[in-house]
C-alpha cells in the first residue's frame, strides 16, 4: 500500500524538483549578461501513477533536466549578417584612413597642384626673377612630396591590411580548433541524452566569432557541425579542424591557402579577412594605379613642355620631374636643383617667357587619360569619398538589421529578470509547500506512532 | 510573443546615433564646413579640387594684372616723354631753319637737339625692375648703344620677340613691343631722324634742316601710333581686373555652396541633436534600473 511513505516521497521529489528549478533560475539570473548565454527552462514531468488498491494516485513530479531555448535559423542569419558587417567595418576603417590622404589639408595633391599652378602663373609675369623661379621649383618639390606621401599612405594602409590577413588567419585557426573540441564534447553529451546547453552556447559563441572573421557556411551532420569557408574549403568537420595557412605571394602579399594547400585568397569574402583582402588586393591597388597613371602622364607632359623651351642659360630645357616607370607616384621627384634650369624662354633669350605658357598649359590640358591633372585627381577624391561613405552607410544599415535579429534572438533566448524573479517566487512557494508536505507527513507519522499509547492530550 | 528582455543594445544604438549626429553638428559648427572629409560629400569634395586650383590661380592672375599694369604704364610714360622730346626737337628744328639765326645760335640749337637725342636714347633704354622695356625679350642689356659705323649712329641690341603674361586660364596679354618696332620701320627711324637733325643744324643748311625736321615729324607720328599698343594693353588689363574680381566672388560663393555651413541650420541641428541625446539618456536612465525587484518587499 501507498501510505504515508509514498506521500513523503512525493514531498521529497517536489523539494528536489523545486530546488533544481530554483537552481536553473539562479543560473539564468547569474548569466543574464553573459554574451551568447541561452536561458534554460526546467523540464518538469509527472512521475507515473501509483495504483493503490483500486485507486490511481499521482506519483509526484520529477525534474527531467533543463532545456535551453534557442532558434538555430536565427543564429544562422546572425552569423551571416555579422560576417557582412565585419567585412564592411574593416573596409570602412581602412577607407577612413585612406581618405585622410585625400582631404584638403595643405599637404594633399590638390593643394600642391594649386600652388604649382599659381607659381607658374606668377612665373609668367616674372619669368627672369630668380626668386619666382625658386618658388616654381619649391612648388614642384611640394607636388612631388604630395604624390609621394599619398602613395606611401595608400601603401601603408595596404600593408596594415596585409598584416591583418595574417593575424586573422591565426585567430581563425584558434577558433576552428576550439569549435572542433566543443563539437566533440557536445556530441558525447547528446549521445548520453543530455541537453549540453552550456557547451552549445560556447560553441555558438565561437562560431559567431568565426563568422566575424570570415564568411562561413554551417551545416549540421550526424557527427556534429560542419563549417566551411564561403567557397567550400573545410574548416571544421565534427570534432576535426582544418587549419588555413599563409604563404607570401608573387606580389609580396600574404596568400591564404586551405588545408590542402590550394590558394583560396581570391574567393574569400566577408568578415574581417574578406574585408582586409578586398582593401589590400582590389581597392588600394585601384587607387594606386590611377595615382601612378596621373603621376606618369603629368610628369611626361611637363617634361615635354620643358623640352619645347630654353632655360635661363639659353640651353634646351631638360626634364623637370623624374618619373620612375614602376610606382611612379611613390618615386615621383624633381629632377633639377637649379631654378635657372626651368625652361621659361621660347627663343633662347633670358628675357623671354614664351615657354611659361606651355608649362602652365600642362595643368589645363588633357592628359592621355582624357582628363586634366585636376580632373583626374578630383575623380580619385570622388571615388575615395564615395567608397568611404558607402561603406559607412552599409555598415549602419547592416548594423540596424543585425540589431533587429539580435533583438529577436534575445526575445527568444535572453534572460528576462522579471520573468526569472517571478519564477523564483513561484519555485520558492512550491519549495515551501513541499517542505510543508514533509513536515505534515512527519507530524502525521508521530500521530500514527502515538496511536497505541494511552496518553491523552 | 515573448518580449526582448535585453534593452541594452537598442539603447546603446540609440545613444550612439544621437551622439554621432551631435558630433557631426559640433564639427560642422566648429570648422565652419559641412564637408570635412571626402566621405561627407564626395561630389562636393571632388569639385573643390578644381575650385582650390582656380582660386589660387585667380589670385595670381590678379597679382599679374597689377604687376603687368605698372610695367605697361612705365613703358607708356617713357614713350610719352619720347613724344614730348620729339615735339621739342621739331620746334627747335623749325627755329633752326630760320635763316636769320647766327651760326653760333645754330650751334647752340644743334647741341640742344643733341641733348634731346641723348635723352631719347636713355628713354629707349628705360629699364623697369632690372629689365629693359624696349629690347624685345633680350632685356638684360641696354637695347640701344652708340655705334659710329651705323647710319643712325646707334645699334639695336634687342630682338623682335614679344612676351605675353597669363592673366586668365586662356587669356594672355602682350606686355611689350620691341624697340625695333616702336622706334623705327622701313621708312622712319626716331634716333636716325634726330641724328640727321643734329647734323643738319651743325651744317647750318636751312633746307637740310627743314628736311630733317620733317623727318622728325614723321618719326613723331610713327611713335604716336605705336603708343596705341600700350593704351590697348592698359584697357585690356583693366577690364580683366574687373573680370577677375567677379571670378573671385564666384569661386568663393561656389566654395560656400559646396562645403560651407548654413550656421542657422547647423545651430538648429545642434540643439535638436542635444535634445535627442538628452532624451535618449533620460529614457535609458529611467528604463534600465527598473525590474520587478524594485516592487517586491525586501525579505525581512
Amino acid at each position: 500500500m501507498g501510505g504515508l511513505n509514498t506521500t513523503l516521497l512525493i514531498g521529497i521529489q517536489a523539494l528536489e524538483a523545486s530546488q533544481g528549478a530554483i537552481n536553473a533560475t539562479s543560473n539564468n539570473i547569474a548569466n543574464a549578461n553573459t554574451p551568447g548565454y541561452t536561458r534554460e527552462v526546467p523540464q518538469f514531468t509527472e512521475t507515473p501513477l501509483n495504483q493503490v488498491n483500486d485507486q490511481l494516485l499521482g506519483g509526484g513530479v520529477s525534474l527531467n533536466g533543463l532545456q535551453s531555448v534557442r532558434d538555430e535559423l536565427l543564429n544562422l542569419q546572425i552569423q551571416q549578417q555579422t560576417s557582412s558587417q565585419s567585412s564592411v567595418d574593416t573596409q570602412s576603417t581602412s577607407l577612413q584612413q585612406v581618405q585622410t590622404y585625400f582631404t584638403s589639408t595643405g599637404g594633399d595633391i590638390a593643394s600642391a597642384l594649386s600652388s604649382f599652378s599659381s607659381s607658374l602663373a606668377e612665373l609668367s609675369a616674372n619669368s627672369s626673377d630668380a626668386a619666382v623661379q625658386q618658388t616654381v621649383l619649391s612648388s614642384g618639390q611640394n607636388l612631388a612630396n604630395a604624390f609621394n606621401s599619398t602613395a606611401n599612405g595608400l601603401t601603408s594602409v595596404q600593408s596594415a591590411a596585409n598584416t591583418q590577413v595574417t593575424q586573422t588567419i591565426a585567430q581563425i585557426n584558434t577558433l576552428t580548433n576550439q569549435i572542433a573540441q566543443l563539437n566533440g564534447q557536445l556530441w558525447q553529451l547528446q549521445a548520453s541524452g543530455q541537453d549540453g546547453g552550456t557547451v552549445q552556447d560556447q560553441r555558438d559563441q565561437a562560431v559567431l566569432q568565426l563568422s566575424q572573421l570570415t564568411n562561413i557556411a554551417v551545416t549540421q551532420s550526424s557527427d556534429g557541425e560542419t563549417i566551411t569557408t564561403g567557397n567550400g574549403s573545410p574548416l571544421v568537420m565534427g570534432s576535426q579542424s582544418f587549419s588555413l595557412q599563409t604563404a607570401t605571394g608573387s606580389n609580396g602579399m600574404q596568400q591564404v591557402l586551405d588545408s590542402s594547400g590550394n590558394n583560396i585568397t581570391a574567393s574569400i569574402q566577408g568578415g574581417q579577412l574578406g574585408g582586409a583582402i578586398q582593401i589590400r588586393d582590389q581597392v588600394i591597388p585601384g587607387y594606386l594605379n590611377q595615382l601612378n597613371t596621373l603621376a606618369t602622364q603629368f610628369g611626361a607632359s611637363f617634361n615635354a613642355a620643358q623640352a619645347q623651351g630654353f632655360d635661363s642659360n639659353g640651353n634646351k630645357g631638360q626634364n623637370f620631374f623624374t618619373v620612375p616607370s614602376v610606382n611612379a607616384a611613390a618615386g615621383f621627384s624633381v629632377a633639377i636643383t637649379n631654378p635657372a634650369l626651368i625652361a621659361v624662354s621660347s627663343d633662347g633669350s633670358s628675357g623671354s617667357n614664351g615657354n611659361v605658357a606651355n608649362l602652365s598649359a600642362t595643368l589645363t590640358s588633357k592628359l592621355p587619360s582624357g582628363q586634366t591633372p585636376a580632373q583626374a585627381y578630383a575623380s580619385l577624391v570622388y571615388q575615395v569619398g564615395n567608397a568611404t561613405s558607402t561603406a559607412t552607410s552599409q555598415s549602419s544599415a547592416i548594423g540596424q538589421n543585425l540589431l533587429q535579429l539580435t533583438n529577436q534572438q534575445s526575445s527568444i533566448s535572453g534572460v528576462n529578470i522579471d520573468e526569472e524573479t517571478t519564477n523564483l517566487i513561484k519555485y520558492q512557494q512550491a519549495y515551501e509547500a513541499a517542505a510543508r508536505i514533509v513536515s505534515t507527513i512527519q507530524a502525521l507519522g508521530t500521530v500514527t506512532l502515538d496511536m497505541g499509547s494511552s496518553q491523552s492530550y | 510573443m515573448r518580449v526582448n528582455p535585453n534593452l541594452v543594445p537598442d539603447i546603446l544604438a540609440g545613444l550612439q546615433q544621437s551622439q554621432t549626429t551631435l558630433n557631426q553638428a559640433l564639427e560642422q559648427i566648429s570648422t565652419g564646413k559641412s564637408v570635412n572629409a571626402p566621405s561627407d560629400n564626395p561630389a562636393a569634395a571632388s569639385e573643390m579640387v578644381q575650385n582650390t586650383i582656380e582660386t589660387a590661380n585667380v589670385d595670381q592672375y590678379t597679382q599679374n594684372v597689377t604687376a603687368v599694369l605698372s610695367k605697361v604704364q612705365a613703358s607708356d610714360s617713357a614713350l610719352s616723354s619720347v613724344v614730348s622730346s620729339l615735339t621739342q626737337a621739331i620746334s627747335l628744328g623749325t627755329e633752326g631753319a630760320n635763316s636769320t639765326n647766327s651760326a653760333a645760335n645754330q650751334q647752340a640749337i644743334a647741341s640742344q637737339v643733341q641733348g634731346i637725342l641723348s635723352s631719347v636714347v636713355s628713354l629707349a633704354n628705360t629699364s623697369y625692375q632690372g629689365a629693359y622695356l624696349f629690347g624685345g625679350t633680350a632685356n638684360s642689356q641696354p637695347p640701344y648703344t652708340a655705334d659710329s659705323s651705323s647710319p643712325t649712329g646707334y645699334t639695336y641690341n634687342g630682338n623682335s620677340d614679344q612676351n605675353s603674361v597669363a592673366i586668365g586660364d586662356s587669356t594672355n596679354v602682350q606686355v611689350n613691343l620691341p624697340g625695333s618696332q616702336i622706334f623705327s620701320n622701313s621708312t622712319t627711324n626716331v634716333l636716325g631722324s634726330l641724328s640727321a637733325l643734329v647734323t643738319a643744324l651743325q651744317s647750318g643748311n636751312s633746307s637740310a634742316i627743314s628736311t630733317a625736321t620733317t623727318g622728325v615729324t614723321t618719326a613723331l607720328n610713327y611713335v604716336g601710333q605705336q603708343r596705341v599698343f600700350y593704351a590697348n594693353a592698359e584697357s585690356q588689363l583693366n577690364s580683366q581686373e574687373t573680370y577677375l574680381q567677379q571670378e573671385t566672388v564666384n569661386l568663393s560663393s561656389q566654395q560656400t555652396s559646396l562645403i560651407g555651413v548654413d550656421m542657422a541650420q547647423a545651430a538648429t541641428t545642434l540643439s535638436q541633436a542635444e535634445t535627442d541625446n538628452s532624451a535618449a539618456l533620460a529614457a535609458a536612465a529611467k528604463v534600465l534600473p527598473t525590474t520587478l525587484l524594485n516592487y517586491l518587499a525586501t525579505p525581512s
